[in-house]
């Protein structure tokens, strides 16, 4: 009889540990990295690209009709001047304004492959994770070819921007897009070189407190802007943390979302944390510093002010 | 009766144990701290950061960790009595299954973070009185077993309610729900803790004042009734106390499995037969227990902790299997 209980709470388990999978997949996944800059035109003009999932997908022709299920890939398109050829996205692309007119096919890891079927795409982008492996076969299955690429860290949107060039057949783009967001980052980099490290906090959930590690791009653009993540040390992108441990480590500020911070700040148990007895909760623009695309320039911009007033102008 | 020293033994044991379980529990942290740091903290003297780790994150923890041990295994204590069934537990009988679909239901409805755990208070309710519903409408009298086949019945159509919501409601949003629901006294505040120990003293304090009629129900309907007791309204009364006190739990921390289920088994052999007694030492080992859970979900994977409810039912399938050979 008891096994009613069992199943309640087994149902709560599994759940909870495909969301926390899907949540650690989304910022990213540090496990089997693996280069797939292997980007080749053969004699037949044909191109060939090994992706993260080791799979190789060949274009003869410039694909026409994509699907991208990754807000980061979603945004690159358009930055790529491509968006136009996008007929399918995930239900959380909303950047730039021009892809919430693509047709939303819902959750992404995994997708529904049914919904993707239905677009009659000629390519489809995934994210590199693990739930996403039977997704890809499936949609091999059905004749249409994937391009899975994990974007985790900042080499990795650059190899990203490098292969959906070479996709689209515009290289030259590609390398303006590479090259604006290197040079913002470079130019943010110098402003804040010599200052002060401040040690940082990144609270990226509230129940559980789950901290950015050192895993995801987040904690990169916080060492570009002259800070230094906690959890930095931690090859994880994303993982939850107990508050006194965040007091152990004693950082000088937090980064948070405005909700995040305003519950924090009432919280009686995070006045154990000298950055919020001092008032120092930075509040970030989430829309913003949330995907490593294009705008991670801009982001580390932002980040950079909050450190460093004055630092950049 | 020469049970009341011996009982005098129990309870006193058992109250060293929940008291150097509540010290463990105090002292131990990330942050190191001495025994005499520990004890100024707490009264509020020496380093600002110490005072606010022992006043608000380790003492409400612990407190509510008490709390809720306390009420999870007095309720069960007190159902396994009314349903002379040793299987009977709040859970089983469409406490967790409410308060899930509470929970989900409200994280759904696109209600804030806050009101979560009023929401699994209400499907915990909701679900206690449609069980009540169920084994009334089966006959007059509230039979226990039909009111245990309620209880299942009304946990799989919960289930059926989760999944539907699960596969609707935005992931990012669920995720609220489902850390939740697996169980955590993390987020303890003393103003939560307020509420729930005047909801829990009460409730506790009516199951011990009606302890009595339990042990009545206990020998079984007919002999209760040749006994003069409403058997109807005493078995009604004590499931509605017993599945309330369990609903305040869910509310509070999430579903913290096994202990309204194990608790009352580790101390019936020594309590004796009187639920009176049964109830008391069950809430006391169950404080113990939930506290030692806690230390264990929050030290034994840090920096990040284990789900309290995965750490009870992991210390508690063992006991469960070996109860379970014993009935066989």
């Amino acid at each position: 009889m008891p096994f009613v209980y069992h199943r309640s709470l087994g149902l709560a388990f599994g759940a909870g540990v495909a969301l926390a999978a899907a949540l650690v997949a989304a910022c990213g996944d540090a496990r089997s990295r693996m280069p797939a800059d292997t980007a080749v035109a053969n004699a037949t003009g044909a191109l060939t690209i090994r992706d993260d999932f080791d799979d190789t997908l060949t274009l003869r022709a410039p694909p026409r009709r994509i699907v991208s299920l990754n807000p980061a890939t979603t945004e690159l398109f358009f930055a790529l001047g491509a968006g136009d050829r996008l007929v399918g996205r995930t239900h959380f692309d909303l950047y730039p304004t021009a892809a919430q007119a693509v047709q939303d096919l819902g959750s992404a890891i995994p997708p529904n492959v049914e919904s993707v079927l239905g677009v009659r795409p000629d390519l489809v982008l995934l994210y590199a994770s693990q739930s996403n492996r039977e997704p890809a076969a499936r949609l091999h299955a059905a004749g249409v070819p994937t391009l899975t690429l994990r974007i985790d860290h900042i080499a990795d949107f650059r190899r990203a921007v490098g292969i959906l060039g070479r996709v689209l057949g515009d290289t030259a783009r590609a390398s303006v897009v590479v090259d604006s967001v290197t040079g913002t980052l470079e130019r943010v980099r110098v402003a804040t070189q010599g200052k002060p490290p401040v040690t940082a906090f990144w609270k990226a959930w509230d129940s559980p407190v789950i901290a950015i590690g050192g895993g995801s791009f987040l904690s990169e653009l916080v060492d570009i802007a002259g800070g230094k993540n906690i959890y930095g040390g931690d090859p994880r992108p994303a993982f939850d943390v107990t508050i006194e441990d965040v007091v152990r480590r004693d950082p000088d500020v937090v980064f948070a979302g405005p909700e995040s911070g305003e519950r924090m700040r009432a919280a009686p148990a995070w006045r154990a944390l000298r950055a919020v007895r001092n008032g120092r909760i930075l509040i970030v623009d989430t829309m913003l510093v949330g995907r490593p695309g294009v705008r991670l320039g801009e982001a580390a911009v932002s980040l950079a002010r909050l450190l460093h007033p004055g630092s950049l102008p | 009766m020469n049970g009341r020293p011996r009982q005098g033994v129990l309870y006193l044991v058992l109250a060293v144990a929940m008291l150097l379980a509540a010290l463990a529990g105090l002292g131990v942290g990330p942050v190191r701290l001495t025994p005499v740091e520990v004890w100024n903290a707490l009264g509020g003297r020496g380093e600002v950061t110490a005072v606010a780790i022992m006043r608000d994150i380790r003492a409400p923890r612990v407190v509510l960790a008490a709390l809720v041990g306390a009420a999870l295994a007095m309720s069960g204590a007190a159902l396994q009595g009314t349903m002379r069934n040793p299987l009977a537990e709040p859970y089983l009988l469409g406490v967790s299954g409410g308060a899930a679909v509470g929970a989900v239901l409200a994280v759904a409805g696109g209600a804030p973070f806050g009101l979560v755990p009023i929401g699994a208070f209400g499907g915990a309710v909701a679900a206690v009185m449609l069980v009540l519903a169920i084994a009334r409408a089966g006959g007059r009298r509230p039979d226990p077993r039909v009111l245990l086949m309620a209880g299942v019945v009304v946990g799989a159509f919960a289930n059926a309610v989760i999944m539907i919501a699960l596969a609707s409601a935005p992931a990012d949003s669920v995720r609220n729900a489902l850390w939740w629901m697996m169980g955590s006294v993390a987020g303890a505040t003393w103003a939560q803790i307020a509420w729930f120990a005047a909801y829990g003293v009460v409730s506790a304090s009516a199951l011990l004042l009606f302890a009595p009629e339990i042990d009545v129900l206990a020998l079984g309907d007919d002999a209760a009734a040749g006994l003069g007791v409403n058997v109807d309204r005493a078995g009604r009364r004590a499931y509605v106390i017993a599945s309330l006190l369990a609903a305040a739990t869910v509310a509070a921390a999430g579903l913290v499995g096994f202990v309204g289920l194990v608790v009352p088994h580790l101390v019936r052999t020594r309590a004796g037969s009187r639920h009176r007694a049964v109830i008391a030492a069950a809430g006391l080992a169950g404080a113990t227990l939930v506290i030692l859970a806690d230390l264990v979900a929050r030290t034994l994977r840090a920096p990040s902790e284990l789900p309290l409810g995965a750490v009870t039912a992991l210390g508690g399938v063992p006991f469960f299997l070996f109860q379970l050979r014993r009935f066989r």
